[in-house]
Parts: structure tokens; sequence; C-alpha cells
């Protein structure tokens, strides 16, 4: 009976329901993030996905296996040979150290795990944690039930998708949390103004500081945030307290990153918050003064004061500059020119446009992304803005910075994704505020739970909203009284209305994830038209086959794209990877792919290569391969060596670039082009199509006989998607350029062979005969051809 | 009877070993004896000769995979296709395999011989033709000028291919050739004075002769990049007895007469590097290490002192002695050579020290060492130098006193000032609020 009655008390209690609530949403959350990510496991296998994680995850095996210091100090003779590369100081090492720490974790608890399975599982399991931040970031801002909806969202909106399904093993998978939660922490310390919370937003930062290069985001947009505070005339010693503590701190704990070093205090794109710290000092200074100076009018000393700050501000920005100058302080990076001049990087840093995540995103992704979630954002920010205050200044500047950079570059709408989860969530919970407030609010009870998951979920969250909002109600009094007036009718059908688009927002997410950002891209399916599937694993294959065939030392040579899954799967010295950063080297790869056999063999031999990697697509028709990213190659080249290697020669008179038969002499006969077509101008794919027809670029090849001089073919995959040479050793001797001479000044000896299988006789002109008892003479008969005209 | 045999085999056996199994293919028997004083040569410095005319039905040059031949001698200018199984790709294919050819041309030269020249860089002349030369012939020349007297100063300068430095001449009869001067494998070990060219001798010069001056070439040689050898000669009769025992006289007014010609000493020394016994080197064991330890650590680390050796050693009377030599040199290459120095000789080794650059990456201790006469030697061994581990870094610095200083000072201030803090008290102020 006590039970029960416990029971009945708990059930009465609003606030029980309420955290019992909010619990097992955010736990549902947590799980859907985490299941949506599993596709690619379920359809594939655990595998480590597309390029830069299999440089993570090889370098977390490195780790895991070698300790933290030999990974700090680990030196990887096998990659940009010969420069070789110091991992330790040139790797956000947050990642690895997050998912060694885990496995160590789970290993010493005896749960034996295989740290490719940590790596692979990774992401989802932050994904969950980063809707969680999401929550409580969302419920400083605004209210629980917005953080619940904000939560729910992040959870599986593509655009965070894309970067973290499983085996996606990226910086970004954990870094978006990290991101998220320094946010939180900031807006706590800002709105409490207490040194703690300052104090770990400070360790959250240093834990983004290792784990991604965005983090010089978060130190330009708090920064900004505390000036756009003193600019609005918010200044209050909250804000002091808490930006002081977290700049001071978090600057001392980012320079302990070896890759970051002293870039915080050299570099331009920290000197933000360094001016700001040093405004808000002389700010508070001046502020400190105020209340000494009694002796002034009122009038007088805020013009004086209005003075001095400007003063200050403008002292700040004069000795940023002076100190950019004098050379103290590095100037822009061109990664950040490129955010301010799309077109920049183009002309100055081909290799930064060569990525396709480095170009500007297009309208449909917006959509493709973020769905219906990208037309109530702005609803969002207005609604913040109506009832700012200073944590939603926060918020508000960080939807509009970031909204410009996903507009200028595809990656970085991965950094608008949050925001947009959150003010669309504010948004959402506005509506559904107004529009689902029970006439009579006196009477708590529940409907019934009876329909399925999806919808019942997002009803748990409205009606949790409506509870908070009897709380909340107080501080908005004005605009509730007016829609309370609508009909119910009304107000039942935009509800309808909101929960439609919220389920047609979820089915639209799995549909993405499941369709576009679940392939491995290591490993490639194709579909027949019965649905039934085919797995193309010819990346894996190729890989295989060096690791199995070739010297342990051998050097490949291959465009910089796979740098990264030779050095992981095949284990093999490689030129260039996917860490771009010696441009003069991959240059020299960029040449020798575009220079004619014989000046590639010259670049190649200095570079002591031993096989060639191209990946060609023209068989199955996968756009991805190098004949398409050829272009990129020629342009990397043309930066570095002007001279030889020129774009336009690579172009058509038209300005077309074209492999067919009207392409350029350049073109069709540089190594790229013959690497990938060797052999394929034999091939017939269908009877529809003549020999040599490349699927890709849907042309019959120009140049169908190719032969090599100092090359070989060693390995092609299956379906020709990876096609491995090998370097020929330099030739043992050096032949005649050119057919011996041969003039018809005086009638030769005609001859023609008379050799057969049984006969196997030579022939000697003018042959001595020796015989017995006769003095040698030589026998004069021309022989062969004029008896063998005869027959 | 059986130990006559044995003994037969076992002489057999160490004939193999002195010199090498040797084919001679000739266009008659009758060159075996024309020629005798260069085959006793050979034969006496142990060289196993099996003589066939090279129309031979049997030839062959490989059994079974294994070559039946170390060496080759062609002095079978006249061949317009050779017997059994061998051909121009079946020679170059030895060639190739490390084989050593000696051939010898004449004016009678056949397509096959001409062929195998393409195929190293060298281009005869065609049939019929010879060098002539209408102011360096010698008396005995029967009114072409073609027996020419070739001055030793126009012989390449390599004892280990010439031999010692001689004043004799050198009588030649035969085709010319020329060679890509592009060609970096092919040597001109005698040219022809600046007045011979290369034509039909009795033929009026209606065409621009194949080859003028000093670019006919008389004798050439090809070390191809497997350190095998390959000789190609015009004349068949610089190797014969005649031309051995003749006196030379260029049909000069005053010109000096000499008793016996040079072929004689030209020939064998010539032979001697065609069939490897001058000039070959072997590199042995290579050790390298830091200074004061032995063993090869996994990686150097930048500034280090390393001590890198190599044994070198030289073929002489088939023994393998210690290569003697003060021009070998080491160089520290990471794409471009980092560090170049010449190695000391210590004991049978060459040795060099020297402290690694300030550059970190994948490095090659590099012995290329190309002489003229000399097999082709080169040895490479790569080793990693990394950069300081982040214990390796100096601990203190003296830039950084000022900021110990200020540290203690802190330390020390806010010490006083928290017992100051601690200790003072201000009741009266308390008291009045």
């Amino acid at each position: 009976m006590a039970g029960e009655s416990n029971i009945r008390t708990a059930l009465s209690n609003p606030a029980g329901w309420q955290s019992l609530l909010s619990f097992s949403i955010l736990a549902l959350a947590y799980l859907a993030a985490f299941s949506s990510r599993l596709f690619a496991v379920i359809r594939f296998e655990s595998i480590i996905h597309e390029f830069d994680p299999w440089f993570n995850y090889r370098s977390t095996h490195h780790l895991v296996n070698y300790g933290f210091y030999n990974f700090l100090n680990w030196f990887d003779e096998r990659a940009w040979y010969p420069l070789g590369r110091i991992v330790g100081g040139t790797v956000y090492p947050g990642l690895m150290v997050t998912a060694g720490t885990i496995h160590w974790l789970l290993n010493s608890l005896h749960i034996t795990v295989h740290i490719r399975d940590v790596c692979v599982f990774l992401a989802p399991t932050f994904s969950g944690l980063t809707s969680i931040a999401t929550y409580l970031l969302t419920k400083e801002l605004w209210s629980q039930g917005a953080g619940l909806l904000a939560a729910c969202f992040i959870a599986i909106v593509p655009g965070y998708i894309s970067r973290s399904v499983a085996g996606s093993y990226d910086n970004e998978g954990i870094a978006i949390f990290a991101l998220l939660f320094t946010y939180f922490l900031w807006v706590k310390s800002v709105k409490t103004g207490s040194i703690f919370w300052a104090g770990c937003t400070a360790l959250a930062y240093f834990y983004m500081v290792s784990a991604w290069g965005g983090y010089v985001y978060i130190i330009n947009l708090i920064p900004l945030h505390v000036f756009v505070l003193l600019l609005m005339g918010r200044f209050s010693y909250r804000i002091f307290v808490a930006y002081c503590a977290f700049f001071i701190l978090g600057l001392v704990l980012s320079m302990q990153i070896p890759f970051v070093g002293f870039q915080p205090i050299r570099t331009s794109e920290h000197m933000a918050s360094a001016g700001v710290f040093a405004l808000l000092i002389a700010y508070g200074f001046l502020k400190y003064l105020h209340t000494h100076l009694s002796s002034l009018t009122k009038s007088e000393m805020r013009s004086l004061f209005v003075f001095a700050v400007a003063a200050s501000a403008a002292a700040v920005l004069m000795a940023v500059v002076y100190l950019t100058y004098a050379g103290y302080v590095a100037p822009w990076s061109g990664r950040f020119y490129s955010l301010y001049d799309t077109g920049y990087a183009k002309i100055h840093i081909p290799i930064i446009a060569s990525v396709s995540e480095h170009q500007p995103t297009t309208w449909v992704s917006f959509f493709f992304d973020l769905h219906v979630l990208v037309c109530t954002f702005p609803a969002g920010v207005w609604f913040c803005i109506k009832k700012i205050n200073d944590e939603r200044v926060f918020i508000v500047l960080y939807a509009i910075s970031a909204s410009y950079f996903a507009g200028v570059m595809v990656r970085l709408m991965l950094t608008l994704t949050p925001v947009v989860c959150i003010l669309s969530a504010i948004a959402f919970s506005n509506v559904l505020e107004r529009y689902l407030v029970d006439d009579t609010p006196k009477i708590h009870h529940i409907e019934d739970e009876s329909e399925d998951d999806e919808e019942g979920d997002k009803r748990n969250k409205s009606k949790d909203l409506y509870d908070k909002a009897g709380k909340v109600r107080k501080i908005r009094h004005e605009p509730s009284g007016e829609p309370e007036s609508l009909g119910g009718n009304v107000k039942t059908i935009v509800v309808m209305a909101v929960m439609m688009i919220l389920m047609m927002f979820a089915v639209h997410c799995t549909w993405v994830t499941s369709n576009a950002y679940s392939s491995p891209s290591v490993v490639l399916a194709s579909y027949n038209h019965d649905g039934s599937r085919n797995i193309l694993d010819d990346f894996r294959e190729a890989y295989y086959w060096l690791r199995q065939n070739t010297d342990d030392h051998s050097r490949v040579m291959s465009w910089w794209d796979y740098g990264y899954q030779i050095a992981g799967m095949a284990n093999r010295t490689t030129l260039v990877d996917n860490n771009t950063w010696n441009n003069s080297h991959i240059a020299l790869v960029g040449k020798a792919m575009s220079s004619n056999e014989t000046r590639a063999y010259e670049i190649m031999k200095a570079l002591d290569v031993d096989y060639v990697l191209v990946i060609f697509g023209g068989v199955i028709g996968y756009s991805g391969d190098d004949i398409n990213k050829f272009l990129w190659m020629v342009r990397i080249a043309e930066g570095e060596h002007p001279k030889e290697i020129r774009e336009g020669d690579y172009f058509t008179p038209q300005g077309e670039f074209r492999v067919d038969k009207a392409g350029s002499k350049t073109l069709l006969n540089c190594l790229m082009y013959k690497l990938c077509y060797y052999r394929f101008g034999e091939m017939q794919l269908d009877f529809r199509t003549p020999p040599g027809f490349d699927r890709t670029r849907n042309v019959e090849i120009g140049n169908k006989d190719i032969s090599f001089q100092h090359m070989e073919e060693a390995y092609t995959t299956e379906h020709w998607l990876v096609r491995i040479y090998k370097v020929k050793k330099q030739d043992n001797r050096v032949r005649l350029d050119h057919t011996a001479r041969k003039t018809d000044i005086k009638p030769k000896t005609k001859f023609t062979s008379r050799k057969s299988g049984k006969r196997k006789r030579g022939f000697i002109k003018n042959k001595m005969l020796i015989k017995k008892g006769k003095r040698p003479s030589s026998k004069n008969k021309k022989p062969s051809r004029k008896t063998s005209s005869k027959k | 009877m059986a130990s006559r045999v044995l003994i037969v085999l076992l002489a057999a056996l160490v004939g193999v070993h002195a010199g090498g199994r040797t084919l001679v293919l000739l266009d008659n028997l009758a060159i075996k004896e024309s020629h005798s004083v260069f085959f006793k040569s050979l034969a006496d410095r142990g060289f196993d000769l099996t003589f066939k005319t090279a129309d031979d039905s049997s030839l062959a040059l490989i059994k079974y995979g294994e070559f039946l031949f170390e060496h080759l001698i062609i002095f079978a200018p006249s061949v317009e296709e050779f017997g059994g199984n061998l051909d121009t790709s079946a020679l170059t294919e030895f060639i190739d395999g490390g084989g050593n050819i000696l051939v010898a041309a004449s004016s009678e030269i056949g397509e096959p011989i001409r062929e195998l020249a393409s195929e190293c860089g060298v281009e005869f002349d065609e049939e019929k033709t010879a060098v002539i030369d209408h102011l360096n012939y010698d008396l005995a020349d029967e009114g072409q000028h073609t027996l020419i007297v070739a001055d030793p100063e126009n012989l390449i300068d390599v004892k280990n291919i010439v031999g010692a430095k001689r004043d004799t001449p050198i009588l030649f009869r035969g085709v010319g050739m020329v060679a890509d001067t592009d060609n970096p494998l092919v040597l001109d070990v005698l040219t022809g004075s600046s007045t011979s060219y290369s034509f039909y001798p009795d033929e009026k010069v209606s065409e621009y002769p194949h080859a003028v001056g000093k670019n006919t070439l008389l004798v050439a040689a090809l070390q191809a990049r497997n350190n095998a050898r390959v000789v190609f000669t015009g004349s068949l009769e610089l190797f014969s007895d005649e031309f051995f025992t003749a006196a030379v006289q260029k049909a000069l007014a005053g010109a000096q007469k000499h008793d016996k010609s040079g072929n004689e000493a030209f020939a064998l020394a010539l032979s001697r590097w065609v069939f490897k016994e001058e000039g070959v080197l072997r590199g042995g064991v290579v050790s390298h290490h830091r200074k004061g330890e032995q063993e090869p650590p996994t990686a150097y680390t930048v500034m280090e002192e390393v001590v890198y050796s190599i044994v070198i050693e030289q073929l002489v009377e088939g023994k393998w002695v210690p290569f003697d030599a003060n021009d070998v040199q080491l160089e520290f290459v990471r794409i471009d050579p980092f560090v170049r120095t010449t190695m000391q000789r210590k004991g049978g080794k060459f040795v060099a020290e020297f402290k690694l650059p300030d550059v970190y990456g994948v490095f090659q201790y590099r012995v290329d060492y190309n002489r003229l006469g000399y097999t082709h030697l080169f040895s490479t061994t790569q080793v990693s130098v990394r950069p300081f581990t982040h214990t390796q870094y100096e601990r203190f610095i003296a830039a950084a006193y000022p900021y110990y200083a200020s540290a203690f000072s802190m330390m020390f201030g806010l010490f006083v000032f928290s017992l100051v803090f601690l200790h003072h008290r201000e009741d009266t102020k308390e008291k009045a609020e």
C-alpha cells in the first residue's frame, strides 16, 4: 500500500514526470543517434571509411601498441618519402587519445575489443554525447523543451551524420561534441560569472583544441560575443570574470598541443581573442576609474568614457596591425583568405581548391542536409533577437557566422548544423507552446500513449513543453494572451501540420543517411536491375596485392588522395598523402603524372619510385577517378613548375578537356593518360559501344596504341578500378636510336634465312671450302634469294 | 684409365674456374691457326676455349636456363646467319645475363654483327666499306690506303682497358664504326686519326661518308649497366699473328719504323679487360652506426656523429684483394646529396665520419664509384633521420631565466601576501562600520 501511495505521489508530481520524461527522451535520442549511424556497418562490415580515417586509425594503432610517448615522438618514415613526417607534431591527437583511452579502459575491465572496433564506433558514440550537449546548451538558452527537441534534431540530422557514421573515424566526429560542450560551458559561465564554469570552459576548449583545427572558430566566436556585448553596453563583471579566466587558461592550455604550439600568440587568427582581452581589461579599468572620478558631470563623464574606450580599442587594433607588419605575428593563412574570397584558393592555392569539400555550398545541399530545419532556423533567430539577453546574443552570432561559413565551404556545413538544430528547436518549441496550450491548464491529464514510437516521443516532448510553459509563462505574459483566443480546430490543424513536417523530416533523415552518407567508399556497391547487390572491392584487392607481393620498403607513387589508404591498408611507403602540407612535393608528383613518359621517368627515378598506382573508373563508370582529377594535378604542377607544365596544353583549341581523338596531344601522351588507358583500347565492354569506350566520360578514347618504355603493368584489379605499374630499372644497354645506315652505292650480299625446325645450320658468306688435296678457295655463289625466288 | 679421366675432368674444372668457359665463333677454322698467338694467350690464362664455326647447327648459349659460357668471342665477320639457336636476341640476352663478348668484324661484315652492334649503341659501316686514311697508312699497304697505322695517342687513356702506355702504333684494316656521343655506356677505345674516314675504298666518294675524322671508331667498348662488357673492333686482322709480328712504318717521309707493332700488347690488354680480368670491383660489407657504437640504430637523430664503412675489393689474378684508391666518395642523399665526403682507407675498408645534417627525413648512404675501366660500384643503404624527441631538447635555456625569476618571485610574493593577509587585522574599521 505504501508503495502504491509513493507511486501515486510520484505520478502526481510534475517535476518527477518531467525529469523521467527528459531522461528517457535523451536516452532515446542517444540511441537513435547511435543506431542511425550503423547503416554502413550492417550493410558492409566494421571497416574504416574514406581517406583521412585510415591515417587516424593507423596512428591510433601505433598509439595503442607503443604508448603515448612513442606516439608523440613518432617519426613516420613511410609517409612523404623521402621527407618523412613527424606525426606527433603534426596531428591533433585528441581523437587518437580518446580512442586509445576507451580501448585501454575496456581492456582493463577485461572487455577485449579490437582497436578497430573502438575506432569504428567512436563517432556514433560521440554523436550521442553531442545530442546531450546540444540539449544542455539549448536548455541554457531557452527552455528544457526546446533542448529536448534540439537533442532529437541533432541526433538524426544528415548534416552531422555525413561526418559521423560508424567507420568515419575522423576528428569531426568528436570535435562537434567538444564544440557544443564548450559553448554550453561558456554560456553557463557568462550566466553565472563564476570562475569555476570559466575554468571548465577552458578545459573543454583544450579538448577541442586537441581534437580539431576548427577550434579557431571558438577562439574567434567567444571574443566576438564579448566584443558585441561591450558594444551593446551589456558589460558586466560576470562577463569580465568569465572571459578573463577562460582566455588565460585556454591560451595556456591550447599551447600544450604540439601541433598548435606558439600559434595562439604568433598568428593573426588568434589575435582577435588577445585584442578583446586587452580591450576588456581597459574597459574594466575605465569602469573602475569611472566609479572613482565623481568630480565630473554625468555627460562629461559619459563622453570621456566613450572616448577612452574607443581610444583603447584603436590602440589595441594598431598594436595588432603593427605586430603583423613587424613580423611578430604571422598574417592570415591562405585557408582563411579563401573563406573571405571564394576565388582566392582557385588562383593561389589550387591544392585547397582541389578538394571537393572546400567548394562553395549549393542551395540543394542546404536542404539535403537540413531539410525543414533550414526553413525554421531563421524563425528561431528571430525569437532569440526578440527576447535578447547575453547568451542569446551568443547564439545569434553563432548562427550568423556559421551560415556565412557554410555558404563558403561545403565542409563547414558541419558547424552550421548544430546551431540550426538549436534554433529550429526553439522555433518549434515556441510554436508548439502556443498551439498545444490546453485551455484547461489546471487538469494534469496524460493522454493515451498508444501511438507509434516516434510520434509518441514528440507528443511527450510537446507535453513536456506545455508543462514547462506553465512555468515560464509569467515572464512572457503579454504575447501568450492573444493566441488563446484561437479556436481549438485551428490549433489542432497547426499541431497536426507541424507533426507531419517533423515526421517527414525524420523520414528524410533516415533516407539520406541510408543512401548518401553510409558508403565506406573503400568498398563500392552497385545494384542490378533486380535489386541484388554487387560489391566492388577493388581498392582492398589492390592494396592487399601490394601488401603481399611487393618488397616491404617499396615506394608507391599515387595521387595524394590515396596516400593514407596505401599506408594504412598496403603498409607501403608513399610519396604524398592526404596531409597536404608540402605543396612542392605534391607538385612534383603532379608533374610526373602530367609529363610524358621519359620526363616522368626521370622524376620517378629521382624519387626512387618502385610502383605507380592509378585509379581508373572507365570500366565501371566510377566518376571519382584520376582522369577526372587530372586537371588539378596539372594546375598544382603548373603552380610550381610553370615553365614545363601549362594547363592550356591539356585542352583542345576550343578549350575543352577531352580524352577522345580530339583531345590535345599533350594529354594523350602524358603519363597519367597512358597509365589509365593502357590496353583499354583492346577492351570492348558491350556490343553497343566500340572498343576502348570510357563509361565515365562516355567517349571512345583517343589513344589506343599505348606502349611503355620504362614501366610495366604489375596488377589491374577485377573491375580495372585500380591499376598498379612497376617502374622498370634503367635499360641494361642503350640501343641505337635509329636504324643502321643503308645505302645503295654498292650492291649488298642478299640473303634470306633458310633455317627451319630441322635445319639449324647458319650461313657464312664466302665460306672457304677446304678439301683435301686442294688449295682453299672461296665459294662465290650467291645462294639464297635467287634460289628461293625460283621456287 | 678411370683415374686418368678423373684428372682430365679435374683439369677441365680448374680451367673453368680460372678463366671461364669461352665460346669462340669463327668464319672458318683456319682463323684458329692464323690467330693462334691470341688464342694461345687466352688458353694460357686459363680460359676454356670451345671453337666452333658460326654456322654450326648446334650453337647454343643457354641450356636449361643456364648459360653454358661466361664469355663469347665472335671472330666471324661474314656470318649472315648464326647456326643453331643463336641470333641477335640470344646474344643480347647473353649480355643482359652478364656475359662478355668480344666481336671482331672486317669489311665483309654481315647483318647479324651490325644488328648486335646496334643493340649496344654502336653503328658499323656497311659491308665492303673500310676505314681509309690517306696520310696514316702503312708501307705495306696495297694502294687503297686501308692498312691503317693507328697512333697510340688515339687510344683511350685508361690503363685497365688498353694496358700500360706504349708508343708503338697499332695496325688496323677493316670496317669503321660510329657511336652516339650521348650514349653514356659506350667508350671510344681507339679512334681514327683526324684524316681518316670510312667509305668504299674502290668507289668515288659520292655521298657523305658514314664516319669522318676522329668520329671514326676503330675499337669501341660497352660496359652495360649490369657490368657485362662488350668490345667491337672493326678489324679481325688486328688480332692475327701476322699483325702481331709485323713491322710498322707510316708511308710518310721520315716516319719512324717500329720493328713490332703494338697489336699484341693492345689485343691482350683488351682481352684482359673484356673478359673481366682487369678492373673488376665489388662492394662488400656495409656498416654504419653512431660514433662510439657498434650496431646501427633503428633511426638516427639529426646532427649526430656517424661512422660509415664499406669494404671494396678488386679482383687481381683471380683473387679478391682490398681495393686501393683515394677517390671513393660517400654521399648522404635525400633527393639531393646533403653530405659528400671522400672516404679514408682503413685496413681494407673505406671509412667516412661525418655529422648528420640538421634535416630529418629518409636518407641514403650512397657510394657511386663509376670510373672508366672499372665495373660500376653502386651501394645504397637507406636510413631514417628523425628530429629530436620531446626529451632531447635543452631543458634550461638562458632566455628563460627571467621567467624562472618571475615565477619564483611571484611565489615568494604570494607567500608574503598571504602571511600579511592572514595575520593583519583591521578591527578598528570593522567596528566603525
